[in-house]
């Protein structure tokens, strides 16, 4: 059989999963795999009592993590808000690993979404030759997760028409699923729950209805607090891309790397880095992971087409394009960038120059 | 020593303190009370209890020389000091302050250089004052060592979730004495902070008032900081300690009460012993039980009142997930972090903005205290006094003319003076236009001192204890919050004319910021000119010009990229509003032009003048700056000239452009036959209803010339014979239609009796042409 290119989270990290369910001593919420400490635990790494070593899968806040598990264990749907590339789809998964693994239970929510994906469809043969039976339904993820007890996963939930978005209220709140046509119900097994991810850059798009929203509790996935952090998780994740990709060249030296999320820093922030400048701020999120698809691209760009180490000339284009994603407004803010900081900063000039040729 | 002593090592500002130390003193009796605080305000003790005093209030002990070197001693109700103090009086027994006299402190901190000069201006801030803990942080030395973050989550931890009461209370204070004792053995050996030299005063004088105590009663109860708590309770002989009180410096001290707010407890406001919840800590001290439900349901009270969605299951649902955070962690119950995590998910909805919204109000908090009416003035109010009085200005409600020459050093004094209040708001002299006089250094004021003034200062004494520093600190304030450059721009030229020390680093600072992210080109523009003006003028000492400088050059490049498209599709109006901030920011060039590059500021005029999508106004004013600094040449200029000029320009907008070329001064004309002559043959050419229309344009233009360049050019055109440019063509001239035009011009100039309009000339000129 040939090998699949990613693997689900439970599978890749079944090791460790077992480890920590052997060592875990501490009270697990019905159904679930783990404690809710041995979950948050999973996600943010840590060293057992046997001297095993758990890896981290989020770098970043322990706050926004243990808010995330007291929510599911509190038997609340949990909604995680964050501009794209905070690693949203990646905590819920991981989530959903530890707490029932099983992260596969998966709706993509869509502009195209329709209530069947959520809730159930038919099987229209059947329908026709039976009339309406329980064997006639064809589950949805959420279905089954209901029937299981296990974690269901819902991505972009604010891409998801209203209509069908509210679909979910009952299924939260009474944790029911009516099936008006059997003139039944499912009723969840415990253990369920939901994790549901949002975009907030384009919150406008469906926004949830107040009555869907009061059935979540909300997380707020930040952008990478510190620099250090920041590189952290670029490199981290740019050095296992280039492994399954198999990129040719040598790993990204950490000084690119750091550049690339110094810049990216500052224009998110809208400041430099030493504070003492103010700067104007492009419409693109920035988010750690365009930056490891800049650093991804350019050495591919080094490899192939360069003599395989990491430049600026490689990097240049990868910035451009990441960062102007309005062409006039931004190839303003990026010009002013390169002006006042790039040019000025020791050892960027090749970047400066590099930078400019492009505009 | 006869008397039993028991001292209490409180934390300033703790609600579970002051509820231990309440029951501790119920349980000790005492029959004198002493309590960390400048014994020089013990006077003002019995204020305390008056009914009109309301906490957060403060004590403000300053030197009656100078205000500005001043302490705040801040009381909230939850602050175990209050209670002691209410506790005492309450009972009616014997209550004082006891800490290094602030009479002593000032005089010691005084810097050791001859007096005389003025003092450096201080923080506006409170200053951590004395009787609060030292630099070092003994809670967070206590919580690292426990494994927690910081010292105020800890401390909650340990004390204010604790119910002690009876002789467990007693008990409590005994631990932290232990704590404290060991953690001083500790930190004796490390390096001594920056306050540590006074403290052995401070110690010795405590100790030296609690002997004096024990001798006229039986229990003394001594509620100090817990750091100091060990030393006090270890006496060594009385002595020791007035050897070293003994001829310590002395200087004149006042205090008086004021009112507080929550806000300025809050160390985010710069004070020392702050705390970082005040309003938490209110409500810990307020309510003993279902803690974390009452905080929430005033969260989601205090949204609704926003019309945000907050309904009961929110609150519900909140508190859940506190008490499931609080689980994780292993915490007992929910404390503020818990709650705040909590409010964010569920109430917010992982909103910041009502998160912070919530911090504002409700974990910090706008409570604003009250003090009776017999407490001293303030500070401010007596600096004001004073200067007045030094200045011999009467604060009179009558209004009174002053005519200040700012050559003479008093009117200096006196108009630095009035410029300060209206920044503060505190309009007692309005600014009137020099009359007869064109000098620069002459002021005119007209003087009414109104009553309402009086609360004025009060309030402005937030700011600061003498006219200065308050001025100052508003200036800073103004400069933090100003939404836009604009806001900025009047306020340095005010900061300079009020002459404020170090105000204007704070505001270049703050241009810098607000310039960076501001797209509007004449926002940039206008801030140039005052920049320049502060660089070249001072207000800034050396090393901040060189920042300014460096604003200066930030500032011309954003502009200078900005400019050509910001001159594009401009209205009249906006095109108008345009042009003097151009002319302004090109003089203000030759300010500065030793360190700002000139380059790209004429390359930017360059692409104005060349650019005809430019509002023509603009882009003549470009074409007439390059002209006048030598970058065009004439023949280039006509060049312009007769483009915009040509056939198919729309007659208005080639008017305009006349207008922003000429205006100001018509020498180019005298001086060149050839502009002269193109302008000539275009108005000649002109239809009649399109003369109408440029007309009164064109006369606008031409009656700002001084009355020699308008003589000149009338006599120009009377001569009647065709300008004689050097290269002129002989073209076939019908001198019919040439004098029909001269005629018009004539008119146009004012040369045509009847038509002469009385118009004087404006000021100096914009240069001269080269």
């Amino acid at each position: 059989m040939s090998e699949v290119i990613r693997r689900p989270a439970e599978q890749m990290f079944a090791e460790e999963l077992s480890k920590l369910a052997s060592a875990d001593t501490r009270e697990r919420p019905p159904s679930w795999k783990l404690s809710p400490w041995a979950v948050a635990t999973y996600l943010l790494g840590g060293t057992l009592d046997s001297g095993f070593e758990v890896s981290a899968k989020y770098i970043g806040s322990r706050r926004v993590i243990e808010i995330a598990v007291a929510t599911l264990a509190t038997d609340r749907a949990l909604l995680l808000l964050g501009v794209p590339g905070t690693a949203k789809t990646w905590v819920s998964e991981h989530l959903a690993a530890a707490i029932s693994g099983d992260s596969t239970r998966l709706v993509q929510g869509t502009a195209g979404t329709a209530e069947e994906a959520i809730r159930y469809g038919w099987n229209y043969a059947m329908l026709l030759a039976k009339g309406p039976t329980e064997e006639a339904i064809v589950p949805s993820p959420v279905m089954h997760a209901m029937r299981q007890g296990s974690i269901a996963r819902l991505e972009e939930l604010t891409r998801v028409p209203s209509d069908v978005q509210d679909t979910l209220i009952t299924i939260l709140s009474e944790r029911t699923l009516p099936i008006p046509e059997l003139n039944t119900e499912l009723r969840a097994v415990r253990g369920f729950n939901l994790i549901a991810t949002a975009n907030d850059r384009d919150r406008g798009v469906n926004e949830l209805s107040s009555a869907l929203k009061r059935r979540f509790n909300t997380v707020v996935l930040p952008v990478p607090a510190t620099e250090e952090e920041e590189v952290e998780i670029v490199r981290t994740r740019s050095a296992s891309i280039g492994v399954s990709l198999s990129l040719p060249g040598e790993p990204p030296p950490l000084e690119e790397i750091r550049r690339i999320v110094t810049i990216f820093r500052e224009l998110r922030a809208g400041k430099t880095a030493d504070g003492k400048t103010k700067l104007k701020q492009p419409s693109g999120t920035l988010s750690p992971a365009e930056a490891i698809s800049v650093v991804t691209s350019g050495r591919a760009l080094a490899g192939h087409f360069g003599d395989g180490s990491l430049r600026a000339g490689d990097l240049a284009s990868g910035l451009h394009g990441a960062i102007i994603k309005d062409p006039a407004e931004d190839a303003a803010v990026w010009r002013e960038y390169l002006e006042t900081v790039v040019k000025e900063r020791d050892g960027w000039r090749d970047l400066y120059r590099a930078s400019r040729e492009l505009l | 020593m006869a008397a039993e002593v028991q001292i209490f090592g409180v934390r300033h500002h703790g609600p579970g303190s002051a509820r231990t130390l309440v029951r501790a003193l119920a349980e000790f009796q005492p029959d004198a009370v002493l309590i960390e605080g400048p014994p020089d305000a013990d006077g003002l003790i019995p204020l305390a209890a008056d009914g009109d005093m309301e906490p957060p209030v403060a004590l403000l002990v300053y030197e009656s020389a100078s205000p500005s070197n001043a302490s705040f001693y801040p009381f909230a109700r939850f602050s175990p000091e209050w209670q002691a103090l209410r506790f005492a009086l309450g009972r009616g027994i014997g209550v004082g302050f006891m800490d290094l006299a602030a009479a002593h402190r000032f005089a010691m901190e005084r810097p050791a250089g001859p007096e005389g000069e003025a003092p450096e201006p201080a923080d506006p801030e409170p200053e951590g004052a004395g009787a609060l803990p030292p630099a070092r942080d003994p809670h967070g030395a206590l919580a690292r060592a426990a494994g927690f973050a910081d010292g105020e989550r800890w401390w909650e931890h340990m004390f204010e979730h604790r119910r002690a009461d009876g002789s467990d209370a007693l008990q409590v204070f005994g631990a932290v004495r232990e704590a404290m004792a060991a953690l001083r053995e500790s930190a004796d050996s490390g390096a001594p902070g920056p306050r540590d030299h006074l403290e052995p005063y401070r110690e010795a004088s405590m100790r030296k008032i609690i002997r004096a105590a024990a001798r006229g009663h039986g229990r003394v109860a001594v509620v100090c900081g817990a750091w100091h708590a060990p030393v006090l309770e270890r006496m060594p002989p009385a002595a020791e300690d007035n050897a070293l009180l003994k001829g310590l410096p002395k200087a004149r001290v006042d205090a008086t009460w004021i009112p507080w707010t929550h806000r300025r407890l809050s160390a985010s406001s710069g004070y020392g012993a702050g705390v970082r919840s005040p309003g938490w800590y209110d409500h810990l001290w307020a309510h003993e039980d279902a803690i974390a439900e009452r905080w929430l349901t005033r969260a989601a009270r205090l949204l609704r009142g926003e019309d945000l969605d907050a309904s009961s299951a929110h609150v519900i649902e909140s508190s859940r997930l506190a008490y499931a955070l609080a689980a994780m962690r292993d915490r007992a119950i929910p404390g503020l972090d818990e709650l705040t995590e909590a409010s964010e998910a569920v109430l917010c909805a992982g909103d910041p903005t009502p998160l912070a919204f919530i911090h504002d109000r409700l974990v910090v908090g706008d409570l604003l205290g009250a003090v009776p009416d017999g407490a001293p003035s303030t500070p401010l109010q007596q600096d004001l006094q004073q200067t007045a009085k030094r200045l011999r200005l009467a604060m009179s409600a009558e209004e009174k003319d002053l005519d200040l020459d700012l050559r003479k050093e008093t009117d200096l004094a006196r108009s630095h003076l009035l410029h300060r209040l209206s920044l503060l708001g505190i309009p007692w002299g309005a600014r009137g236009e020099s009359r007869s006089r064109t000098s620069t250094f002459h002021e005119h004021w007209r003087l009414q001192w109104l009553p309402e003034f009086a609360v004025r200062v009060i309030e402005a004494g937030a700011w600061g204890n003498t006219v200065l520093d308050a001025s100052l600190g508003k200036v800073r304030d103004r400069a933090a919050r100003a939404p836009s450059i604009v806001d900025l721009t009047g306020l340095i030229e005010d900061a300079m004319l009020a002459d404020l020390p170090g105000a204007a680093e704070a505001l270049v600072t703050a241009i810098a910021d607000r310039a960076a992210v501001d797209t509007d080109v004449a926002h940039l523009l206008g801030a140039f000119p005052p920049l320049a003006r502060v660089a070249r003028y001072g207000g800034v000492r050396p090393t901040d010009a060189e920042s300014v400088y460096r604003l200066l050059v930030g500032l011309a490049a954003r502009f200078c990229v900005g400019l050509p498209p910001a001159c594009r599709s401009l209205s009249e109006e906006a095109a108008g509003a345009m042009l003097p901030l151009i002319t302004e920011a090109h003089s203000a060039f030759a300010l500065v032009a030793d360190r700002v590059d000139q380059v790209s500021w004429h390359e930017a005029l360059g692409r104005v003048a060349m650019d005809d999508r430019a509002a023509p106004a603009l882009g003549g004013k470009a074409c007439r700056l390059l002209l006048d600094a030598g970058l065009l040449d004439p023949r280039g200029a006509g060049v312009r000239l007769s483009v915009t000029l040509s056939r198919a320009a729309q007659p208005g907008a080639a008017a305009s452009w006349v207008e922003g070329f000429l205006a100001g001064s018509g020498l180019v004309l005298v001086h060149d036959d050839r502009l002269f002559s193109i302008l000539d043959e275009w108005v000649a050419s002109l239809a009649p209803e399109h003369f109408l229309e440029v007309l009164p344009l064109l006369r606008r233009t031409f009656s700002t010339f001084a009355a020699g360049e308008r003589r000149m050019l009338g006599e120009r055109v009377r001569r009647d014979a065709p300008a004689t440019g050097p290269d002129r063509p002989a073209l076939g001239i019908d001198p019919e239609r040439g004098a029909r035009a001269m005629g018009v011009v004539a008119m146009i100039l004012g040369l045509t009796p009847g038509l002469t309009p009385g118009l004087t000339p404006t000021g100096p000129e914009q240069g001269a042409s080269s």
